[in-house]
This record gives structure tokens, sequence and C-alpha cells, in this order.
């Protein structure tokens, strides 16, 4: 600890180059902690996705609706317990407000509910939203976030063309969800599901099924059921692409395999080229000083000490570099969601987002190793340098 | 008995294929409370003898005794031990840590003492005020004069009360002025404080300070005229 104001002195020796390492530091920590985050978020929204749920869409795209009819086929599948439409709705209570943004979608309400044992609320609501037709529930979230109570009416309209009608979608609250993140973590506390009848009536009966949510009786048959479903439309005007939940969410928030190694390629890349900076910073500062350790080692400074004094000091950049990156991915997770327009899209698609200790540990522990690792060579330079030599270089 | 005992010293430096004999069996006595100057040519091998004395060069054969220390027998570490409690170095360019204030560079060698911050600033304020410096304590090198610097350079040289001093060309970045005051300084840590010292100058009216004068030429040391 006595050597401690010799270290900070020292930091402060260069406090543009100190800074600039600091920084540089900092924005990979930052870059660790908040794609981490957003991984763990995701990973996390993958996980309530249940083994015994497929979704079947239109294999040339999600814009494409299915037939109705496909309902009842799909329901002959050996192996199909229940099947239930669900249309991405795309409602707002003001379509140029976008701060409103939140997911909503029209569903089969009775076999849906039945298949989403996680959205958990009173029996009498459920019998309430199922008798009315223009009732919905929402998450707990999203009735606090526009302050509805049950019973309250408000009314919607879908940025999504062909299900905006000549008026805006009227509905009753009937429902308000909460979730259990323990059994199912991950889970969604801002969706609204509302009747596809509705949907279909004030459409004009124009529209089809988004997609087919689909139970299986068990889980390890999920594989057959999606290659029998698939089989049954092969060929047909709308070809269906049927795959388990947990694979088209991660394909819905574009998440198609690859993404967790290409940003950890990222953060690698990252981190690799702060080593050489700081190892650069390092190198210079042990250069510039070469005079300087040959006097602390004349006064008497042991070689070592001398090598501990530059490791400490490489560390302790470090450190405040990962420091400043953790408080900062901090603050950017913790208010983004606040943002207007983009804060709602995050809150729609990253459920849970929360900087947890872990990964902040991680990311510190990196810097400081980072750090460490950086002035290991100069260290080793400030060890090994004659006092002689070095003092000859006055 | 002498407090500094040079016996045949010899240092050799190897410069590719050939061998470059810096000191060739010197012998040297220095008694306690001395004050010795070193004079001699560019490249006599003044500073390196210094540099032995001071224990931050190894010889390549011959001894080096100090207070009865044999100085080749001490390993790296226990030798920076030494020089820490024993010797105090004096540069040419004063090497003040420019980021240290007046203070701070002083208390710098006692941070290898087992002592308390307050003792520490204590024992600084004390070496600066022997170099009638106290009133400069917070200033860093960049706001003191060449001769303050140098008094501060000589405050972290005796914080430790070593018994002996070694001084490469303390003057030889001075003004007249400052030289005088140096040395004037000098004298008196030698006839107050009894302290041993060995100065290497190119200076003559430095040289005449001191007690004895040494001459060094091409390795070989004799007594000056």
């Amino acid at each position: 600890m006595r050597f401690l104001p010799y270290i900070l002195k020292h930091l402060r020796r260069n406090w543009v180059r100190t800074g600039s390492t600091v920084l540089a530091m900092a924005s990979c920590v930052f870059l660790f902690c908040t794609l981490q985050t957003f991984l763990h978020s995701v990973a996390l929204s993958l996980q309530s996705a249940s083994g015994t749920r497929l979704v079947t869409r239109h294999a040339v795209s999600l814009v494409f609706n299915l037939p109705i009819a496909y309902k009842e086929r799909i329901r002959g599948v050996p192996g199909v317990r229940r099947v239930a439409m669900a249309n991405w709705f795309g409602g707002m209570r003001d379509l140029s407000n976008q701060r409103d943004f939140f997911v909503n979608f029209a569903v089969e309400a009775e076999p849906y509910l039945e298949m989403y044992p996680e959205y958990m609320f009173p029996e009498e609501q459920k019998r309430s939203f199922l008798q009315d037709r223009g009732g919905c529930i929402v998450g707990r979230e999203t009735a606090d976030k526009f302050g509805w109570r049950l019973g309250d009416t408000f009314q919607l309209e879908s940025f999504i063309a062909p299900y905006r009608a000549d008026r805006p979608f009227e509905f009753v609250l009937r429902g308000i969800y909460d979730t259990d993140q323990n059994r199912y973590p991950g889970t969604l506390r801002t969706v609204m599901l509302f009747h596809h009848d509705y949907l279909y009536e004030k459409t004009g009966r124009n529209v089809g099924a988004g997609t087919f949510i689909i139970e299986v009786d068990q889980p390890e048959r999920a594989a057959a059921v999606s290659e029998a479903v698939d089989a049954l439309f092969r060929n047909s005007e709308a070809e269906t692409k049927t795959e388990t939940e947990q694979a088209f969410r991660a394909g819905f928030v574009s998440l198609a395999g690859n993404l967790a190694l290409l940003l950890n390629g990222i953060a690698l890349a990252v981190m690799f080229t702060i080593l050489l900076v700081t190892a650069n910073t390092m190198s210079m500062a042990v250069r510039e000083r070469r005079t300087e350790i040959a006097v602390l080692k004349t006064l008497g400074f042991p070689s070592r000490l001398v090598m501990g004094l530059v490791q400490a000091e490489s560390g302790f950049l470090g450190a405040l570099g990962g420091g400043v990156g953790v408080l900062l991915g901090w603050a950017v997770i913790r208010y983004l969601p606040d943002i207007p327009v983009l804060g709602s899209l995050i809150k729609a698609y990253f459920p849970n987002l929360v900087l947890s200790p872990i990964i902040a540990a991680i990311g510190l522990g990196a810097a400081i190793a980072l750090g460490l690792s950086a002035g290991f060579v100069p260290a080793v330079l400030a060890y090994r340098a004659r006092i002689t030599e070095a003092l000859r270089q006055v | 008995m002498a407090l500094v005992e040079v016996i045949q010293l010899r240092k050799v430096y190897q410069r590719d294929a050939e061998k470059i004999t810096v000191l060739d069996g010197i012998d040297l006595q220095v008694p306690e409370g001395e004050f010795v100057a070193l004079m001699g040519p560019s490249g006599s091998g003044k500073t390196t003898l210094l540099n032995l004395i001071a224990g931050i060069d190894r010889p390549t054969s011959g001894s080096i005794r100090v207070a009865g220390t044999d100085l080749a027998a001490l390993s790296e570490s226990a030798l920076a031990r030494w020089r820490s409690r024993s010797v105090g170095f004096i540069f040419q360019f004063y090497n003040l840590i420019p980021v240290l204030t007046a203070l701070e560079n002083v208390e710098l060698p006692l941070l290898l003492e087992r002592l308390s911050a307050r003792e520490r600033r204590e024992r600084a304020m004390t070496a600066l005020k022997i170099v009638a410096l106290t009133d400069r304590s917070g200033h860093y090198p960049r706001q003191l004069s060449g001769g303050q610097e140098q008094r501060v350079a000589i405050a972290r040289a005796i914080v430790t009360d070593p018994r002996v001093l070694v001084a490469d060309e303390p003057t030889g970045d001075l003004d007249a002025h400052s030289a005088e005051e140096i040395l004037t300084l000098m004298e008196a840590l030698n006839r107050d404080f009894k302290k041993t010292i060995v100065m290497v100058t190119h200076d003559p009216r430095a040289s005449k300070r001191a007690h004895t004068q040494k001459h060094l030429d091409k390795g070989v040391l004799t007594d000056e005229a």
C-alpha cells in the first residue's frame, strides 16, 4: 500500500496516454459486458421455449399467412395434441408514437393458453377473457406501463397493412398475467393476447394464420411431427416450415446459429487489440523511465520490487479501465430500455436485460488480466535493466 | 581501519571480441570521515570506480570492502539492501523523479524501511532541513533551480543516514554560484555529520574542497601532485 501513491503518480505522468489507454480498455470491457448481457438475455428467452411446442409458418417468409384450413389437417398428424393459430398483430395505441410499442398477438385463446402455462392469472380472469370476443390479456409490465386496470378499454391500430381495418380495434382488458421467472425464466411480461376470431372478423375474414403453434404429446416426437406436418403441404401453394419454438425464436430474433460465436469473436478480437495497445503503452512508459528505474535500483529497490511496481501499474491501468467499462455497461444496460422507440424494441426482444454480477466480474477480471499480461514484458525488462547501462543513457 | 577498502580491483568490459580494461589493479583506502576527490580525464574509469564502491556494478576481479562488508560476496538482493542502508548516491543530473515532489523524492528510499508514513515524512523533512529546502518541500523538480534540485538529491542521499556518500560530478551541471553552494553543503555533511565522501569531479575548484585528491588515468590510480 505504501507504494500506491507512487504508482498513481506515475499513471498521472502522461494523463493523455493513461486516459486513452483506460478508455480503450473501458470500451473493450463495455463491449464485452453489453454483448454478453444481450446474449444472456437471448439465452434466457430461448430457455423459456418449451420442448413440446412447435411453430409452423409459411416456408417462404413469416410475412405470408397460411390458410386457416391447415389447422384441422395439422391436428390430424399423429403425435399432435393441440394446435392454435397465432398472428403477430403489430398493434399500437398511436402509430406515430413509437414509444408505445409492445408485443401483441391474435391467438386462438383456449388451446393457446392451455399450451402456455407460463402466463399465470386467476381463473375468473381467464373465463372472462374467453367469453369476451373483444377481450384481451396483458402482461403485468405493460399494464403498469399504460396504467391499465381490469375492465379498461383501449384502442390499437396495426402497422401491418392486412390487419388494418377502417377503424382501430377496441379491446377490453379482461386479465393481467404474471410469470414465475424461476419456473419459466425469460418469459416476457409485456405481451398482449387477444382473440384471433376478432382479428378475423374485423379484417373482413381476409386474414389467415400467421403461425400455428403445435403441442406434441412427447418432446422426442418433435422432429417426426415437424417432418410430417411439412410433408402434408409439400408442393402446395403455401408450403410450411415447422420447427421447435426455440429454433423459431432464434431465427425470429435473427440469431441464426452463429451470432454468439460472432459476438464472442468480436469481443476476443477487441480484447487482443487492447492487449497490444496496453502493452505498447506500458513499453513506452518503461522505456522513457529507464533512468528512473536505474535510480530506484541505485537507491536500493530490489529488481523484483521494481518489476512488481511496473506490473502493479499495468494491473491498475487494467482495473481502472475495467471499472469504467463495467460502469458504462451497467449504465447503458440500465438506461437503454428508457430510450424512446429503441427502448421499447429492446424490452420486447430482450427481456430481463440486467448486467449480471458474474458478467461484470468476468469483464473486470479480464481487464485486470489484460493489464497484467500487457505489463509483463515491460516489467521483465525493468527487472533485467542494469543500473550502469540505464544511467549511461541520461 | 579504512571504511572503504579497494584491493587489486580490475574491471574489464567485453565489447564484441575486444576486451577493454577500464580499471587495472586499483588499490584505494578511504578512512572514515574522509572526503576524497577522484579526478582524471574522460574515460579514465572514475565513474566505474565510483559505481563499484557504491555497489551498483560488479568488479571483474579484486575486492571492495565497505565498512567491513565484502560487496562481491553479496547476492543481487543483498547488495540492493546494502545500498539502501549504507550508501547515498548523488548524480550529476540529479535524477529526481519528475512526478514526485521534493519531499516525496526524499522519502523514496524510506519506502524500503518499516516506517509509518508520519515517520517517513519527519525524516524526509529533517533531511530537507539539512539542505535548507523545507520551504520547497511541496515543489516538483521542474519548479526548482538546478542547485535546488541537487540539494534535494543530496537530501535523498542522506535520508537513510548512510556512512558513505558517493557523488558523480555533483557540480557538473551547475553554474559557479550553485556549485559553490553544493560543495559547501558537502563539506558540512563531511565535517558536521561525519559522512565519508567519495566524489568524482573534473572541476579543480571542487577537488580542492576535498581532503584528498586522487588521479585516475588509463585505469591506474595515483595521488594528485
